[in-house]
C-alpha cells in the first residue's frame, strides 16, 4: 500500500490494558501497524475505542502493556522514563484537545520553553518561533499574552507552534479542534495542512469527518484492532471525490 | 458539627502527610514549651518548699570566734524584721579538695560539727553509710555529686600545707550554700573529727549567725543594720550571704534553660502558624471548585471555614498532648542535670497546669491563624468558585520573558517559577531567615567553644594560669626567681583570691601585682587598678558607684579610701568581686601578704609533671600546688560536650523543620502543578530537569534569606551573646563572631535545604505525563 515510503513508526503485537480492581480491561491487543514519514495519518473510531491511547503509546507518552514500538528505527518500548523524555523532545511534538499551555507564561514563553530543549541557540530559536507564529497567523502583540487572555483558536495555534518549534519527526495531535468553534477549527486545520505540505509527518486523532479529510491516510480503530485503512490522497480544498471516498470508508466501518 | 464532620474527615484523609508534618512541628513546640513550663512551675516551688522545710535562714554571716560577744547576739535579736536567730561554731578555711572530679579544687569551706543542734539551716540526710568513724564527714549534695564522691569514699581537704583525710559517711542536702557560685561551701564533720580539726585550726574558728526574717521585711535593709551593729562593736565580718542571691545563683542555669526553651518554642510555633496559613491558602486554591459546590448545596461560609480549621485544631490538641507526654520522658534526666548544678534535689512530676497552658496556648494560636487564613471563604461566591476562579482573577505579570531576557532558558524558567509563587516565597524566606538565626547561633557557639575555647572559658571564669603555686612564708621571691629562670615558664604573676568586706558584705577580691599582665582581663568598664589607692569593683556595685568615685573600706577601726578605676565581671561570684593591687591589699591589711604564684607555661609542657617536679624539688618552699589547666580542661570538656549537644540539637531541629516545611510546600506544589508538570513532561522535560527546576525555585529565596540572616548575624549576634551572658552575670564577653564560620554554616544550611528539596521532589518521577494530561 505504501511502496517506496519510509516507515517512521512500526508497532508489533501491541497490547494495552487497564486494571480496575481485579478486572482487566483490554483496549487493544496484538495490534500491528506501520506509519510512514511525510504522511498525515488520521486515527478515527468510536468513543472509547482507544484512539488516543494508541496515539500516546506510539509517541512514547504512555507505555503499552506488551509489544514493541520502533520509532525512526529505535525501539522505544525499552526506554526508561528519562530516556523517553529525551526521545520525545527530539522526535515528537504534541497538540492536545485541551491545549495545555502553561498558564503562568505568555504564548512566546510557552513556545520558547519547549524550544529550549532543542538544538538551536536562543537567537535562532526566537527567530524560528517568530516565523512559526507568522505561519499560524498570531501577531506579535498576541504572542506576549497569556493563554487566558486569548481565544481558543489562537491558543491552539500557539500550541501547534510549540509542538513544531524543535522540528519534530512527527506531530501528534489529539482532537485538536475538539474544543473549538468552526471558524477557529478551520484556522487550526489550515495550519496542519500547511505543515503537511511542508513535509511534516502528522498523526491526528479525531472523531470529526471534516477534520479527517485533511489527512492523506485514515485508520479506523475498532475492537482493539486497526479495523480499516483508507488512502485518501493529499488534501485539496473542495475535492468531493476524497469526501465521498471517506464517507464510503466510514460507512463500511460502521461509523 | 455533625454536618461538617464528613468534610473534616475528608480534609484529614486528603492531606494526611501535611497534617502529620504540621503535627510533628507542634509536637516539638509542645515538647519544649512543656519542659519550660514544668521547670517554671515546679523548680521554684520545690526550692521554696525545701528551703522552708529545712527552716533555712534568710541571712547568714560569720565573725571570728575571738570577736564574738554576748552583746552581738542581743543586738541582732533587737533588729526589726528578724524573727529567729541561731548561731554555731565553725571552721573557716581556704581548702583544696583533692581528686574533686579528678582534679584539685580550691574553695572556701566552712566545717561544721554535724552533732550541733540546728534551729535554722537544718540538714536533710539523703544517703548514709552504715559505720561512722572518728574521721567521718557528711558532704553536701553538690560536693558529692559534682565532685564524684560516694558514701564510703575518702575525701582529702588540704588546708594550708596539711592534708586531712575524711571518710564520707553520708550525703546531705542543705539550702544555705548549694553550689560553687557563692564561693563558699559547707562540710559537716562528726563530733570527733570536728573536735580534732578545730584544735588544729584554732585561729580559723568562727561563729556563724543565721537569721530568719519576716517575709515582708527588706533583706538588704537588715543586712545594712547588721553591718552597723558590727561596726558599733568593732567586729569584722568574714562572710555573709542571703537567701535571695543564693537562690539566684543556684537556679541560674535552670532559668537560662527556661529562657532558651521558651525562645526555641516560640520560634517553632511562629514557623508552624505560618506554615498552616500557607497550607490553608493553597488548599483553598486547590479546593475552590468543591467549596463552590458546597456553598451551592447550602453550606455556609462558617461551616466550610470550620471544616478547614477543625482538622488543624484537632491535630494541635492531639500532637501537643503527645509532645507534653514526650517531655516527661526527658524531665528526669533534666532534673538530674539541674540537681548536679544547683545542689538541691527535686522530682519533676506531671503538671496539669502546664499541660493546660500548652494546650490552650497552642490551640488558641493555631485557631487564630487558621481562622484568619480561611475566613476569605465567606467572600467567595458559589458560582465563581465552581468556575474555579474564586475571587477576582488577578492580572498576572510575565516575569522574565524568555524572548527578551538574557540568560539561559533553564535558569530563567527557575526564576519565572520562583517569582510566580509569592506566598511560597514569603513562607520560605521567613522560615529560612528564622532558622538561619538558630544556625548562626550554633556556628558562633561552635567557633568559640570548640575552635577557640579560650574565648568562652575566659568569659565564664576568672584568671586562668596553667598552674598555681602556694609559696611558704618568705619563699615567694625565691620561688618567683626560680620560676622565671625556668625556660618552660612563659610568665609568673603574684595573684591571689581573698575576701574583704565592702558595705557590710564579704566580697571576693582578686589581688594582683600587675593587672596589665593578666591573661584574662575581667575589666569591662574603665581600667584595672594600678596604684595602691585604686580599686576596680564588681558589676553588682555599678548601680551605686561610677568611675572616679571613692569608696571607703573598713578594716577594724581603720578606714581606707580607694578610687574606683573600673568595673569587673565575675560569673562565678555573680559580680560580687573587686580588684586590688598587692600594695593596695597590703596597705588595707596593714602588713605583708603572701600571694600565690600564677604560673603560665609555654605551649607543649606537661603541667602535671611540672608541678610534680617542683613539689619534690622545692618542697621546702611550697605549701601547695594546683593544676589549674586540668580544672579548666574539666570545665572546658563539660562545656564542649554541652555545646556539641546544643549544636547538634539546633541542627537536627532546624533540618527537621526544613524537612517538614519543604515537604508541605513541595507536596502542595505537586498537587497544584500536576498538570503543568505533565505538560513539561509531554514536551520532553526529564524528571531530573523538573526536580532541579522545582528545588531550584526555592534556592534563590533560601540563599537570600540565609545569607542575609547570617550577614546580619555579624550585627545581631553580639547583642544576643551579650543578652545571654548578661543573664549569667558576664557584662562583657570574649565571644568572637567569625564571618568565615558563619558563612560555612550558612552554605551548609543552603546545601542541605537544596538536597532535601531534591529528595522531596522525587515523587515527580512517579507522575506520568499521560496520566497528568488525562485528569
Amino acid at each position: 500500500m505504501a511502496i517506496g515510503k519510509e516507515i517512521i513508526i512500526s508497532a508489533k503485537n501491541l497490547k494495552k490494558s487497564f486494571h480496575t480492581g481485579d478486572t482487566e480491561q483490554t483496549i487493544f491487543e496484538n495490534l500491528n501497524l506501520d506509519l510512514y514519514k511525510g504522511d498525515f495519518t488520521v486515527i478515527m473510531g468510536s468513543s472509547g475505542a482507544g484512539k488516543s491511547t494508541l496515539m500516546y503509546s506510539l509517541s512514547g507518552m504512555d507505555r503499552p502493556t506488551a509489544g514493541t514500538i520502533f520509532f525512526a528505527g529505535k525501539e522505544i518500548t525499552k526506554c526508561k522514563d528519562d530516556q523517553l523524555a529525551v526521545f520525545r523532545r527530539k522526535n515528537c511534538g504534541f497538540v492536545f484537545q485541551q491545549i495545555y499551555l502553561l498558564e503562568k507564561m505568555s504564548l512566546m514563553d510557552n513556545v520558547l520553553t519547549a524550544g529550549a530543549l532543542g538544538d538551536r541557540d536562543k537567537k535562532s530559536m526566537i527567530k524560528r518561533a517568530k516565523e512559526l507564529f507568522e505561519l499560524v497567523n498570531i501577531p506579535e502583540i498576541t504572542q506576549k499574552k497569556f493563554s487566558t487572555q486569548i481565544s481558543g483558536g489562537e491558543a491552539q495555534r500557539a500550541g501547534i507552534v510549540r509542538a513544531v518549534i524543535n522540528d519534530p519527526k512527527v506531530v501528534f495531535a489529539d482532537e485538536p479542534t475538539g474544543a473549538l468553534n468552526s471558524n477557529n477549527s478551520e484556522a487550526v486545520l489550515n495550519v496542519f495542512t500547511k505543515l503537511h505540505k511542508e513535509g511534516q509527518s502528522i498523526i491526528m486523532v479525531t472523531h470529526d469527518k471534516k477534520t479527517a479529510l485533511r489527512g492523506n491516510r485514515v485508520l479506523y480503530v475498532k475492537d482493539g484492532q486497526i479495523y480499516g485503512d483508507c488512502n485518501l490522497g493529499n488534501y485539496t480544498q473542495g475535492n468531493t471525490e476524497r469526501e465521498k471516498k471517506l464517507d464510503s470508508f466510514l460507512a463500511e466501518m460502521g461509523w | 458539627m455533625r454536618k461538617i464532620w464528613t468534610q473534616v474527615i475528608y480534609h484529614l484523609k486528603k492531606d494526611k502527610g501535611s497534617y502529620v508534618s504540621f503535627g510533628i512541628i507542634i509536637l516539638f513546640t509542645a515538647f519544649m514549651l512543656n519542659l519550660a513550663l514544668v521547670l517554671t512551675f515546679q523548680v521554684d516551688k520545690a526550692y521554696d518548699e525545701k528551703f522552708n522545710a529545712l527552716h533555712t535562714a534568710t541571712i547568714n554571716f560569720t565573725v571570728s570566734k575571738l570577736q564574738d560577744t554576748e552583746q552581738l547576739s542581743e543586738a541582732l535579736g533587737n533588729l526589726q524584721g528578724v524573727t529567729e536567730i541561731d548561731c554555731r561554731e565553725a571552721i573557716f578555711s581556704e581548702a583544696v579538695v583533692k581528686e574533686f572530679r579528678d582534679t584539685d579544687f580550691s574553695m572556701h569551706t566552712l566545717f561544721y560539727n554535724i552533732e550541733d543542734v540546728r534551729k535554722l539551716n537544718r540538714l536533710e540526710v539523703r544517703e548514709e553509710g552504715q559505720s561512722v568513724t572518728d574521721n567521718a564527714i557528711y558532704l553536701p549534695l553538690y560536693v558529692a555529686s559534682f565532685g564524684e564522691f560516694e558514701v564510703g569514699d575518702n575525701i582529702v581537704y588540704k588546708i594550708g600545707d596539711k592534708s586531712h583525710t575524711f571518710y564520707v559517711s553520708g550525703v546531705l542536702e542543705e539550702m544555705q550554700y548549694g553550689n560553687y557560685g557563692k564561693g563558699l561551701m559547707g562540710a559537716y564533720l562528726s563530733g570527733e573529727a570536728y573536735q580534732k580539726l578545730s584544735e588544729e585550726q584554732e585561729e580559723n574558728l568562727v561563729i556563724e549567725y543565721s537569721l530568719l526574717t519576716d517575709k515582708n521585711s527588706d533583706i538588704e535593709q537588715i543586712k545594712k543594720e547588721i553591718g552597723n551593729v558590727l561596726d558599733e562593736q568593732e567586729i569584722v565580718m568574714l562572710s555573709m550571704s542571703d537567701s535571695i542571691s543564693t537562690k539566684d545563683t543556684r537556679t541560674m542555669v535552670c532559668n537560662l534553660l527556661i529562657l532558651i526553651l521558651t525562645a526555641f518554642a516560640c520560634v517553632i510555633l511562629l514557623v508552624s502558624v505560618f506554615l498552616c496559613k500557607f497550607r490553608i491558602s493553597n488548599s483553598m486554591d486547590e479546593e475552590i471548585v468543591n467549596m463552590g459546590v458546597l456553598k451551592a448545596m447550602g453550606y455556609t461560609g462558617n461551616m466550610i471555614i470550620g471544616s478547614i480549621v477543625i482538622p488543624y485544631v484537632m491535630v494541635t490538641i492531639v500532637t501537643a498532648m503527645i509532645g507534653v507526654w514526650c517531655s516527661y520522658a526527658v524531665l528526669p534526666t533534666l532534673s538530674n542535670v539541674l540537681t548536679l548544678q544547683s545542689g538541691f534535689s527535686f522530682a519533676l512530676v506531671f503538671d496539669g497546669k502546664s499541660l493546660l497552658c500548652v494546650e490552650l496556648l497552642l490551640t488558641s494560636v493555631v485557631l487564630l491563624f487558621t481562622y484568619r487564613a480561611a475566613r476569605r471563604i465567606r467572600r467567595i461566591q458559589p458560582i465563581s468558585a465552581m468556575r474555579g476562579t474564586g475571587e477576582e482573577r488577578k492580572v498576572k505579570k510575565n516575569y522574565f520573558p524568555l524572548e527578551t531576557t538574557k540568560g539561559k532558558t533553564q535558569i530563567l524558567l527557575v526564576l519565572k517559577q520562583m517569582f510566580a509563587s509569592g506566598k511560597q516565597n514569603v513562607l520560605l524566606f521567613f522560615v529560612s531567615f528564622v532558622l538561619a538565626v538558630l544556625v548562626a547561633f550554633a556556628s558562633i557557639l561552635f567557633y568559640n567553644v570548640i575552635v577557640k575555647p579560650d574565648n568562652f572559658m575566659s568569659t565564664l571564669s576568672e584568671e586562668m594560669p596553667e598552674a598555681i603555686i602556694y609559696p611558704k612564708e618568705n619563699a615567694q621571691e625565691f620561688l618567683t626567681d626560680t620560676l622565671e629562670k625556668d625556660k618552660r615558664v612563659k610568665s609568673v604573676l603574684q595573684y591571689s583570691v581573698v575576701n574583704i568586706e565592702i558595705e557590710e558584705e564579704a566580697v571576693t577580691t582578686f589581688v594582683c601585682v600587675d593587672f596589665s599582665k593578666v591573661s584574662n582581663d575581667l575589666c569591662y568598664l574603665g581600667e584595672n587598678p594600678k596604684a595602691q589607692n585604686e580599686i576596680a569593683l564588681g558589676s553588682v556595685f555599678e548601680e551605686n558607684y561610677k568611675l572616679g568615685d571613692s569608696i571607703e573600706l573598713k578594716n577594724g577601726n581603720t578606714v581606707y579610701s580607694y578610687k574606683i578605676t573600673g568595673f569587673v565581671q565575675s560569673v562565678n561570684y555573680q559580680g560580687n568581686v573587686c580588684e586590688l593591687t598587692v600594695a593596695g591589699y597590703e596597705n588595707f591589711c596593714g602588713g605583708e601578704s603572701s600571694p600565690s604564684l600564677y604560673v603560665y607555661l609555654e605551649d607543649g609542657n606537661d603541667t602535671e609533671a611540672f608541678l610534680k617536679e617542683y613539689s619534690t624539688k622545692l618542697a621546702d618552699s611550697i605549701t601547695n600546688t594546683v593544676n589549674y589547666e586540668k580544672i579548666a580542661k574539666t570545665s572546658q570538656d563539660m562545656f564542649s560536650g554541652i555545646t556539641a549537644m546544643i549544636i547538634l540539637a539546633i541542627f537536627v531541629l532546624t533540618m527537621l523543620i526544613v524537612l517538614f516545611i519543604l515537604y508541605i510546600v513541595i507536596k502542595s506544589l505537586l498537587v497544584q502543578r500536576k498538570q503543568e508538570l505533565g505538560i513539561y513532561k509531554a514536551i520532553g522535560y526529564s524528571n531530573w530537569q523538573l526536580m532541579i527546576q522545582l528545588a531550584g525555585s526555592f534556592l534563590p529565596i533560601s540563599v537570600v534569606a540565609i545569607l542575609l540572616s547570617s550577614l546580619l548575624g555579624i550585627v545581631y549576634m553580639p547583642y544576643i551573646n551579650q543578652f545571654i551572658f548578661h543573664t549569667v552575670g558576664a557584662m562583657k564577653n570574649n565571644m568572637e563572631v567569625s564571618v568565615p564560620f558563619l558563612m560555612v554554616f550558612a552554605v551548609l544550611q543552603i546545601v542541605i535545604n537544596f538536597v532535601i528539596s531534591i529528595v522531596l521532589s522525587m515523587p515527580i518521577k512517579k507522575i506520568s505525563a499521560y496520566s497528568l494530561l488525562k485528569e
